[in-house]
């Protein structure tokens, strides 16, 4: 390891970074702003992905089974349906079950012994691990034997599907603006480091050095700036969590707000993952702008 | 050591500033390149170093093809030819000795070869006193000095000079350009660009005379003037 060479860079660095402390302060506080925005989104958009896969749990396809079919396949049907693409659970109601069942519900409110004969299929209930995937898995349990018909939620799963697709693609141009708007920042600021350092830049072309060694201080300088405004967003983020969301959770207890810390561990690693990237990218790209000859 | 054979460069601008040069330096030489004010012995020397690439004809620097070099390959030639300007281009920022250091520094160099070559080169150069100032405390003369400690630092077989005297007072002059003398002695191909007359004449090297971008004059022990010395040319 050689020390000279180190400090030398990291002076170098340095002097990119204080050079101009209050447009680089600006380009930090605009990418913490940028970032925040960015994490509260990605933060809403999983509450809600996650609010919204626990109501579709209840979404299930019913298969009702054919009087006339082959008895001793079932099981052979059950394990078909249960190795079909997206399937998380198949459950097996018999006639017997399934007039049981209604009986409990409907307890109270009719007079079930009028329920003499049982006019009930036997059905197979099968839950989806996603609920994009039932329309097709109806498709094909339907064409499996010993199958009669097949029913579910059609347009239930239409609107929520509708809905999620939207929000999806909302919040992925609201993901790129803000990737857009922090990647702008930082590379005119990068541009007028650059700017201000072009005498150095010119004098180091002139006895020989690289372009990617001229362009590793800019580079170091665009990730320190981009982390650095990560590091702000994440600590408003986690701030905000530890603070607002407990009392977030008790004014609406219908949403089932994560709020243990390990959620949001991961998402600000990407964050700050995110942040150094574009620093590095937009240096990359501002200052070989002014090296190409 | 440097060749260029049928050599011209035209700006964008429409400028031809080079036209048709074919000029040989050997190795360990040292000569002037004279001429007016816009005949094109900056953009001959800029081809050296690879700043300018001609439009048409070769260019050889030290068995390198530069007219046809990849941008990749400049680094490379660049640490072979060392170039001085009339104004210095030192960083104010930076003392003396970080001016010098730099050149090393942003090629890679090891610290070992920094701590070597620095001292070495600003001792040729008289300067290791005052290694710890910044260019702003120094006169022209030093600043210039400095300048050339940068350029060797890389060990350059080819020096550059680009109107090195023309900020500095003659006895400025008469120290930079012994100098350049005692480092051209050691085996450094020396190549001035300079208005300066009497410089010229007295130390009677090699003159490369241009004028509208062509060679018009080559002599081993030249004057500034073609043929006369300068007491001739103003009795004359
Ligand atoms: N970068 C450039 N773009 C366009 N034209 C240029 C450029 N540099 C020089 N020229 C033109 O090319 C011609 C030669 O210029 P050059 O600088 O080589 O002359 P010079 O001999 O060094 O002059 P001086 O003695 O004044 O330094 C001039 O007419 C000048 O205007
Ligand atoms: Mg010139």
């Amino acid at each position: 390891m050689d020390w000279g060479k180190v400090k030398f860079f990291l002076g170098e660095v340095f002097a990119n970074l204080t050079r101009n402390a209050a447009m680089q302060l600006t380009a930090i506080g605009s990418v913490a702003v940028a970032i925040a925005m960015l994490g509260t989104f990605l933060f809403v958009q999983r509450t809600a992905a996650a609010v919204s896969d626990q109501a579709l749990q209840q979404i299930e396809v019913s298969a009702f089974l054919s009087d006339k079919r082959d008895l001793k396949a079932d099981s052979g049907l059950i394990a078909r349906t249960g190795a079909l693409p997206g399937v998380a659970h198949v459950a097996y109601v018999s006639k017997a079950q399934g007039l049981k069942d209604l009986r409990d519900k409907l307890r109270g409110e009719v007079d079930t012994s009028l329920l003499t004969t049982n006019p009930l299929p036997d059905v197979l209930r099968i839950r989806a691990r996603h609920v994009a995937d039932v329309p097709a898995i109806a498709d094909a349990v339907k064409a499996l034997p010993g199958v009669a018909d097949v029913q579910y939620a059609a347009k239930t799963v239409q609107r929520v599907m509708n809905v999620l697709g939207a929000a999806q693609r909302v919040g992925l141009a609201v993901i790129v603006l803000l990737v857009l708007a922090a990647f702008q920042i930082i590379s005119n600021t990068i541009r007028l480091t650059v700017y201000s350092r072009r005498r150095e830049i010119a004098i180091m072309q002139l006895v020989g050095a690289t372009n990617n060694y001229i362009r590793l201080p800019f580079i170091a300088e665009g990730v320190v700036a981009g982390s650095l405004g990560a590091a702000v967003a994440v600590t408003l983020l986690l701030t905000a969590q530890h603070e607002l969301l407990p009392a977030l959770a008790q004014l609406i207890t219908f949403i089932p707000f994560p709020t243990q810390a390990p959620d949001l561990i991961p998402l600000a690693l990407q964050l700050l993952g995110a942040g150094a990237l574009v620093g590095a990218i937009a240096s990359w790209i501002s200052v070989g702008r002014y090296l190409r000859v | 050591m440097i060749e260029l054979r049928n050599v011209s460069l035209l700006y964008p601008n429409g400028v031809r500033a080079l036209d048709a040069v074919d000029l040989k330096i050997e190795k360990g030489e040292f000569v002037f390149l004279v001429g007016h004010s816009g005949t094109g012995k900056s953009s001959l020397l800029r081809l050296l170093y690879r700043e300018q690439v001609p439009t048409t004809g070769d260019v050889y620097v030290d068995g390198i093809a530069v007219h046809r070099m990849r941008a990749g390959a400049i680094p490379r030639l660049r640490r072979n030819v060392g170039v001085v300007f009339q104004d210095f281009k030192l960083l104010g920022g930076k003392t003396i000795w970080e001016n010098v250091a730099f050149a090393l520094q942003v090629t890679g160099a090891r610290t070992k070869d920094v701590m070597r070559q620095v001292p070495r080169c600003l001792d040729l150069v008289g300067l290791a006193q005052k290694s710890r100032m910044f260019p702003s405390e120094l006169s022209g003369g030093e600043q210039q000095r400095a300048a050339i400690a940068r350029a060797l630092v890389n060990n350059p077989k080819i020096l550059l000079c680009d109107e090195p005297t023309g900020n500095l007072d003659p006895s400025n002059t008469t120290e930079i350009m012994e100098l350049l003398q005692r480092i051209n002695t050691k085996g450094t191909t020396v190549v001035v660009a300079t208005h300066n007359q009497a410089v010229v004449d007295r130390m009677r090297k090699r003159v490369v005379r241009l004028e509208n971008g062509r060679i018009v004059g080559d002599e081993e022990r030249g004057f500034y003037f073609l043929g006369l010395g300068q007491g001739q040319v103003l009795s004359g």
